[in-house]
């Protein structure tokens, strides 16, 4: 083996370890990034457990589940709303079939906008006043207490903040979660 | 040569580098020495508790039974065991197995690990102790590794001292105790008194006695254990909590259309405490069906048959003037049926109501009065408002500001009948109990946009769930009705025999009673209810 040769196989070791160490350099930064404040974002979706607050015929009980989320409110505070719209295993639905999440907004004051649309519908499902109560404060308490950031829910019906929902409730103003509600 | 000794040195280096960081690495890790396992115990001061201990990857579990029997309070399962309700101090802490949230009273509270089952009882995480045991009952938890024990101490009582402040305004007087701290207290009512009484913690009283002249406020002392408040006759004090610092106020009033004395002698027939006006609204009405039962029949069909019954006998049995929101199939805004009330300087306000849950079996009355979450949140708005531009909102969104002004001030006056709501939807909740044997769901608060204006105590009744096969058909049944109707004509009779200072009429199926003490303080609202800055004008205080 000349002179050469070995220059080679040093060089080539070298390069090596250099791009050894940038790599584990990144893969430092990017785990410490997601522990850091709301600048650094982790967009890769992971599991994380959440305390949903689920209608439970009398109230609300609170059940825990883990949905794949970002570290980012917005995000979680819509993947809150998705699970909590979506049919439960037993069947019961909080909002009629068709009620969608339009649009999520979340202010810097900690109000969390929650937009929900029904195709066809103006105005949102009758309803006796637990039903309400269980709709809105599914949401409500949902949200509030699995986001930090949200203080508050506004819940907006296309895209309108109404006076109620269903006759009772005063939906006119952000709605701070109502602990009486849970299931003993 | 020179070649293989510089190759040499690099496959030496080579082999050697995965052996000096290995070495490197195993340094780091602290020596194995060999320990003998400890058992985790769980002092009270200094004495053993047979509470059983876990020590879970996140964190100690401790066994809570044990701990009730030792610390005070009481514990009780649900049916199924999957959730239990701890009382300490008068204060509910309802737990859900596999859940880390718990409700302390109206706080949700979040913990750092799920209370679990295990060791034959229901385990519980250190952070749980100190929000119920240590925030409500005054004890100190420290959990010390390296020792695995549980150390549990009584807080030392602190010395707070308080300044009491009471101005007179418009015919009611605020009362506002101010603290350097928050202490751990209780509002307890009595007829013609409140007492704020110290849980663990002492008063230090100002040097010299408070003097108070006042029409609705006849005395204020001030005892290391607690401060009476002494109201004149027939007024009541509601109160509510501001931080920073941190101040309990009472709001001293007398009831709806008693004014406040200016001076001491008898008050004119005329201006005496009673109920002469009862507004009946019928639920929903007109495009808004309310729920709708199983068999199709509509919630506002059946509020507006019951009002009118309603009607005739609290007209017929009571002699009072009745006035409904609405007499006939039409829409009315939420807001107009207050109005309407507040038009007819009414007395009561009823809103009545059937019920429906996303639930299956939900059967059973309830009375609602308002929770003041509503108006805080409200008002905290409009301050937020003031120093913050509006967030944006999604596509579509228009606000409603221009309402909220005018809301203010009507949310405000329910606000002064709170303790009256609240007493008299315990009457009717308690009548529509025993007379219907109906299960009972109990008297709740709720931010009801309804209740929100009336200008006198009010409630919202619903008297069964629609939603319920069978209680749907009861409702349908004339003969269910009249005793609906009656139960409910009972509890006004009651309500208004008290507020007339006249003894109460008897209660179905008991005999006479005498008044009742008033009831327990109603909550502001629940936890993290937003709060405004400072609610009154500064020139009231």
């Amino acid at each position: 083996m000349n002179r050469r040769a070995a220059a080679f196989i040093l060089g080539l070791a070298l390069a090596l370890l250099a791009g050894g160490a940038l790599w584990w350099w990144l893969q430092g930064r990017d785990s410490g990034g997601s522990e850091g404040g709301p600048a650094a974002i982790d967009a890769k979706p992971a599991p994380v457990p959440f305390e949903l607050w689920v209608p439970d015929g009398i109230g609300l009980r609170v059940e825990r589940r883990e949905l794949q989320v970002t570290s980012a409110p917005k995000d979680r505070i819509r993947r809150i709303a998705e699970t909590l719209l979506a049919p439960r295993p037993d069947g019961v639905r909080l909002f009629p079939e068709g009620v969608a999440l339009a649009g999520i907004q979340l202010s810097k004051e900690g109000t969390a906008y929650v937009n929900l649309v029904w195709d066809g519908h103006e105005d949102p499902p009758p309803s006796g006043s637990t039903e309400e109560l269980q709709r809105v404060y599914s949401l409500v308490n949902s949200i509030t207490t699995n986001v930090p950031e949200a203080r508050r829910v506004a819940l907006l019906w296309n895209g309108l903040q109404r006076t109620t929902f269903a006759g009772h409730l005063d939906t006119s103003r952000p709605l701070v979660p109502l602990a009486s509600l849970r299931t003993r | 040569m020179k070649d293989r000794r510089f190759l040499g040195l690099l496959a030496l280096v080579s082999l050697l580098l995965p052996v000096l960081v290995t070495a490197q690495a195993q340094r780091a890790e602290p020596p194995s020495v060999p320990v003998a396992p400890r058992q985790p115990t769980v002092l009270l001061d200094g004495a053993v508790l047979p509470a059983p201990v876990t020590l879970a990857p996140t964190g100690p579990l401790f066994g809570l039974a044990a701990l009730v029997n030792n610390l005070g309070g009481t514990l009780e399962a649900d049916e199924a065991g999957e959730s239990f309700t701890l009382t300490i101090e008068g204060k509910d802490v309802v737990i859900g197995v596999g859940s880390a949230i718990i409700t302390v009273g109206d706080n949700i509270v979040s913990l750092s690990q799920p209370p679990t089952r295990g060791e034959g009882t229901l385990l519980v995480p250190l952070d749980f102790l100190q929000k119920t045991y240590g925030d409500l009952a005054g004890f100190a938890f420290e959990w010390r590794p390296g020792v695995q024990q549980l150390i549990i101490s009584r807080r030392a009582a602190r010395e707070i001292p308080v300044l009491l402040d009471v101005v007179h305004l418009q015919g009611m007087t605020t009362v506002v105790l101010q603290f350097p701290e928050a202490p751990r207290y209780q509002v307890l009512r009595q007829p013609g008194q409140v007492d704020v009484q110290m849980m663990g913690d002492r008063l230090a009283p100002p040097p010299a006695p408070p003097v108070v002249t006042d029409p609705l406020v006849q005395g204020v002392t001030i005892s290391p254990e607690q401060v009476r408040i002494q109201l004149a006759a027939g007024a009541q004090a509601s109160s509510y909590v501001l931080e920073n610092p941190f101040r309990i106020v009472f709001d001293v009033h007398l009831p709806a259309q008693a004014p406040a004395p200016v001076a001491p002698g008898p008050a004119a027939p005329e201006q005496a405490p009673g109920v002469r006006t009862i507004v009946l609204d019928p639920g929903h009405g007109g495009s808004e069906s309310g729920a709708i039962g199983p068999s199709g029949v509509q919630e506002k069909e059946l509020t507006l048959t019951i009002a009118r019954e309603l009607e005739g006998r609290l007209e017929s049995h009571l002699g009072v003037r009745v006035v409904l929101t609405r007499n006939e199939d039409a829409t009315l805004p939420l807001d107009a049926r207050t109005a309407i009330a507040n038009q007819n300087k009414a007395d009561l306000f009823i809103s009545l109501h059937l019920n429906s849950s996303l639930g299956a079996g939900a059967h059973g009355a309830e009375t609602y009065f308002l929770s003041a979450e509503a108006s805080d949140a409200n008002a905290a708005r409009m301050a937020e408002a003031e120093n913050t531009p509006e967030p944006a909102l999604p596509e579509g969104t228009a606000g409603l500001e221009a309402q909220d002004l005018e809301l203010i001030l009507w949310d405000l006056a329910q606000t002064h009948h709170l303790l009256e709501s609240q007493r008299f939807a315990a009457m009717i909740q308690g009548e529509l109990n025993q007379t219907l044997q109906l299960r009972d769901r109990g008297v709740k608060q709720a931010p009801f946009r309804v209740l929100n204006g009336a200008a006198m105590p009010a409630v919202l009744v619903e008297v069964g769930f629609i939603s319920n096969p069978d209680e749907e058909k009861k409702l349908q049944d004339a003969a269910y009705r009249a005793e609906l109707v009656g139960s409910l004509t009972r509890a006004i009779g009651r309500y208004k025999a008290l507020v007339e200072n006249r003894p109460e009429p008897p209660q179905a199926g008991q005999p006479a009673q005498p008044a009742q003490p008033a009831p327990a303080q109603p909550s502001p609202g629940p936890a993290g209810a937003t709060r405004p800055p400072q609610p009154r004008s500064p020139g009231r205080r």
